[in-house]
């Protein structure tokens, strides 16, 4: 499906330089970053590992009615008296779903969060693809907005460029809603890396949950800008969500900041424990920090790729 | 706690509370906020739950904010009332000192040396009297001159009283003590414990003295010569009633004697314009015989001079006869010790005197008849007028040929030409007649009589036409619109008349010398002069030397419309004077000659010298009075109040809101008031 076409943009959301040719020096030596730091440790290229009907023996588990008797493990069950069933892998080819927040509230910053996110995704979507996995790229905000098709092959990198160049960036943040709306559609599970700034009135909790209970492996990568936690503004003033359009007369003080600011790390800090407990990947960081700074240092840590 | 300014509390109540509701309203209303869009307003909402519960301490300090605003208000609306410290004192008075700065205040008779001023002294004595002020008494300081002028209002800053009384200086005028007890009594009236302090040498008009009352009631409904209830009133009006309030007098100076120049004027003769005589009037106001040389200057040269013997209190008046000696307008006088080496006049101010001579200047006339003795005769008698003659044919022959000379007057006698001499010369008809007279005429009254003349203009004052006889006399049209004016009227026809067509002027008699007994009058010959002075611009009724202190309206000529004229002193200082319908308002300061000058655009319209002098017996007896009896009573000595400084702390209230001010910009900055 294409993307829907993008509205007129504001000088700000000026996409035409995103992937530059610079870009894509940076592209090229993140990948070959990736492959020195993954060769030895993984010899094939990524695969997905699931249990089935492979050749490389996995594990046992007990026979149970209507299991395949060419499976059972005779031997065992000579020696032991029990009838176990042998597991192998199944490989297939790992799935990498890239889902950007395209919410209001990432067009916010400078540069745009919405900005970053794209060349985060664009610079994992390349990685992905130039070791073989397949990947999709799910802009959201409300709801799913029109996706980029999974697919293989390093030559697509142009096409991923093209797709995020037109996304519509619009409409509040509902991470449930679009959780739900994405495990129904993808039935493929996968890795589903959610780069977003989590700004949810209702919580990330859920939609987070409903990709893992649905078999996804999320990795979660926060952005968000600084002048978000240091605002420079005083006195009094008229704030109104960009999302809701919600207002608030408030007088900002200094100590008001910084509450604001406790608030913030607070609620990031929240987002972080869950993953931490949850075992999802978690990385946070602000527009300022280079992206591919960011991806290197995503690699250091692991938990992108395996 | 006193407050000195001369403001209503019912004002500054409305004031406050406009001010305080305004502020009130200002806080109430709030600044239209500013927007500013933020990602994730959730958090804001989190912190402000939080904050909610410290939101009194909010409330208080927007109330503060307010509080502190209020207070500024209201602390410089208390300093707008000049508040005092020292106590209010129910013995506080309000006093006004009366400082004499007239001309006698020059003399020079005090100090160890006697070369102090009495103003000098008089400044001092007054300074001391501020140190003597009690706690809430507020002070008025007037200057007494020819005029009586504040110089502050009351008040209790004595420090800026005190400048005030440095600052003053005497003028050339006599006191006008009448004036200035009238304005203080009127600025004392329904204030508290009302004083007058008279600060001087006793030298006013006894005219003066006598003008004040102490009780209205004592002025008595009848008086000797039976007047009646109108002048009852108007002599109850005309007193000055210092009753209920308490008047003293601090009297300074030392010396008596003093010979000075009471009089001095200078006139020209009406039949020889070109001499003038001089009046000078000396006193001797010392109880010692003296002796003056007495010198009339004309500009720097000596004219006459003269010894003059005086008996105590002697008044001598002299007239210095033909004098026609030098070429300035400006006379002076002055007297001197006959003895080089004596001291100076300690009064030195009416040793000098100055008058203006009436301008008057030769004119050149043509006369052009026929013959007539009379008009020839009557023109022959005035020294300053030289006089040509020719016969019309003559005349239009020269003018024709431009070989006509200057002239600055020529009369007509019975010929009306159609060519005329250049604009600047002024013309005299003798019954005009045809189409070419200056004046259209309307008819031919035979055996009439002048019914009626216009005495106000110049060409006919002092003149008396009722007796004459005329054989036939032509009657004019006059256009009172074009501002010709009918001179004399034969039954409400005009038979002479006068106008000015640029800077020519014109008049035209209706009767012809002949056929009248006129030129055997009088009358003719001042008729001649007059039309001859009012050609010229002299008036012989124009007073050039006046008395310092007086207020004389001034005619000059040509400055209708001009609403200001300038005047300059003698000593070279410069004001405005005002000037309306062709009369300038002039009061001389000082004594000597004053320049007037009106401008119109930019350009000199017309400018005008007059002579001041003192000439004023009474500010020349310079004999200090140790008492002064004013209205029958014996004015005493000031008393010495209680030496107590009030101080004054509208300046500590305007710091304090300054202090208020700073440390709300710095509140509201560090956000701690917002």
């Amino acid at each position: 499906m294409a993307a829907r076409a993008q509205k007129k943009a504001s000088p700000a959301d000026d996409r035409s330089e995103l992937f530059n040719e610079e870009f894509l020096k940076k592209l090229e030596y993140l990948h070959m970053v990736s492959r020195k730091t993954f060769v030895g440790s993984n010899r094939a290229d990524r695969r997905m590992r699931k249990i089935g009907s492979g050749i490389e023996f996995a594990d046992h588990r007990k026979y149970s009615m209507g299991d395949d008797f060419r499976y059972i493990d005779w031997n065992v069950y000579g020696r032991i008296d029990k009838l176990l069933l042998r597991l192998f892998e199944e490989e297939e080819d790992l799935h990498i779903y890239i889902l950007i927040d395209a919410s209001k509230s990432m067009l916010i910053g400078e540069p745009l969060k919405l900005h970053y996110a794209m060349q985060m995704a664009a610079a994992l979507t390349y990685i992905g693809l130039a070791n073989l996995d397949r990947v999709g790229i799910v802009p959201f905000s409300d709801g799913l907005h029109p996706h980029l098709p999974v697919a293989r092959g390093k030559q697509r990198i142009f096409k991923v460029f093209d797709f995020l160049r037109k996304i519509e960036a619009g409409g509040p943040t509902q991470l449930e809603t679009v959780a739900e709306s994405f495990v129904h559609r993808y039935k493929r599970k996968g890795l589903a890396i959610v780069i977003s700034d989590f700004y949810d009135p209702r919580g990330f909790e859920e939609g987070i949950n409903s990709l893992r209970y649905n078999g996804f492996e999320p990795f979660v990568l926060q952005i968000y800008d600084q002048k978000e936690v240091n605002p420079n503004f005083h006195g009094d003033l008229t704030l109104v969500d960009c999302e809701t359009g919600v207002s608030k007369e408030i007088t900002v003080s200094k100590a008001l900041i910084e509450a604001y600011q406790r608030e913030h790390d607070k609620y990031c800090d929240e987002l972080s424990n869950y993953c931490s407990s949850k075992g999802i990947p978690y990385f946070r960081t602000h527009t300022q920090i280079a992206f591919d700074e960011l991806v290197l240092k995503i690699f250091r840590v692991g938990g992108f790729l395996r | 706690m006193n407050l000195l300014a001369p403001i209503a509390p019912g004002t500054i109540a409305t004031v406050a509370a406009v001010l305080g509701g305004l502020l009130v309203l200002a806080y109430i209303l709030k600044m239209r906020r500013r927007r500013f869009e933020v990602p994730f307003s959730m958090l804001w909402q989190r912190v402000l739950k939080e904050k909610e519960a410290r939101s009194l301490w909010r409330h208080l300090k927007r109330w503060l904010s307010l509080l502190l605003l209020l207070a500024m208000v209201g602390l410089l609306l208390l300093a707008v009332l000049e508040p005092i410290l020292g106590g209010k004192s129910n013995n506080a008075r309000s006093v006004v000192i009366i400082i004499d700065a007239s001309a006698s205040m020059k003399t020079l008779d005090e100090g160890p040396d006697g070369t102090m001023s009495r103003l000098g002294l008089a400044k001092e004595k007054v300074i001391q009297l501020l140190d003597g002020m009690s706690a809430g008494d507020s002070v008025m300081l007037m200057r007494m001159d020819g005029r009586a002028t504040p110089l502050s209002r009351f008040q209790s800053d004595i420090p800026k009283l005190k400048r005030i009384v440095k600052d003053i200086v005497a003028t050339d005028t006599p006191a006008h003590l009448r004036s200035a007890m009238s304005s203080a009594a009127d600025a004392l009236r329904m204030r508290q414990k009302p004083h007058i302090i008279l600060v001087g040498d006793g030298a006013y008009e006894e005219r003066d003295l006598r003008s004040f009352t102490w009780s209205a009631e004592e002025v008595s409904p009848v008086t000797e010569d039976g007047g009646t209830e109108e002048s009852f009133q108007e002599r109850r009006l005309s007193v000055v009633d210092l009753g209920d309030i308490e008047v003293r007098y601090q009297t300074v100076g030392q010396a008596a004697d003093n010979v000075g120049i009471i009089g001095f004027n200078v006139r020209r003769y009406i039949s020889n314009k070109l001499n003038y005589e001089v009046y000078i009037e000396i006193q001797n106001f010392s109880k010692e015989p003296a002796s003056r040389r007495l010198v009339l200057y004309n500009g720097d040269s000596e004219i006459d001079v003269k010894e003059i013997q005086l008996k105590p209190g002697e008044r001598s008046a002299r007239i210095f006869k033909d004098l026609g000696g030098g070429d300035k307008s400006v006379l002076r006088a002055t007297i001197e010790s006959l003895d080089d080496k004596a001291a100076p006049d300690a009064f030195a101010l009416d040793d000098e005197a100055w008058a203006l001579i009436p301008e008057n200047k030769r004119q050149k006339v043509l006369l052009v008849s026929e013959d007539n003795l009379y008009i020839e005769a009557a023109l022959l008698i005035f020294e300053h007028l030289d006089v040509d003659k020719l016969t019309p044919p003559e005349y239009e022959k020269r003018l024709t040929a431009s070989e006509l000379e200057s002239y600055d007057a020529v009369i007509f006698h019975k010929y009306t030409p159609e060519l005329l001499p250049p604009s600047e010369t002024h013309l005299l008809y003798f019954q005009p007649s045809g189409d070419h007279s200056p004046f259209p005429v309307t008819g031919v009254l035979s055996g009439g009589r002048v019914t009626s003349i216009s005495d106000t203009h110049p060409v006919m004052r002092w003149v008396t036409m009722d007796d004459a006889n005329f054989a036939n006399l032509h009657t004019f049209a006059v256009d009172r619109s074009k501002a010709e004016v009918p001179l004399a009227q034969s039954i409400r026809s005009p038979i002479a008349a006068a106008k000015k067509e640029g800077r020519r002027k014109i008049a035209a008699f209706g009767f012809d010398i002949e056929g009248t007994d006129l030129m055997l009058r009088v009358a003719f010959p001042l008729l001649m002069i007059n039309t001859m002075d009012w050609f010229a611009g002299a008036d012989s009724d124009l007073i050039t030397t006046y008395t310092t202190g007086k207020r004389a309206r001034v005619p000059l000529d040509g400055t209708y419309g001009i609403s200001e004229v300038s005047v300059a002193t003698p000593t070279g200082k410069k004001y405005k004077a005002p000037l309306s319908e062709g009369y300038a308002t002039f009061f001389a300061s000082e004594v000597g000659v004053h320049t007037l000058t009106a401008h119109e655009e930019g350009a000199e319209v017309a400018t005008i010298s007059l002579a001041s002098n003192l000439s004023n017996a009474a500010e020349s007896d310079i004999e200090p009075s140790d008492e002064l009896i004013l209205g029958g009573k014996t004015l005493a000595p000031p008393a010495a109040g209680t030496a107590s400084y009030p101080q004054s702390i509208w300046l500590y209230l305007t710091l304090m809101v300054l202090l208020l001010l700073l440390v709300e910009w710095y509140t509201f900055n560090r956000r701690i008031t917002v």
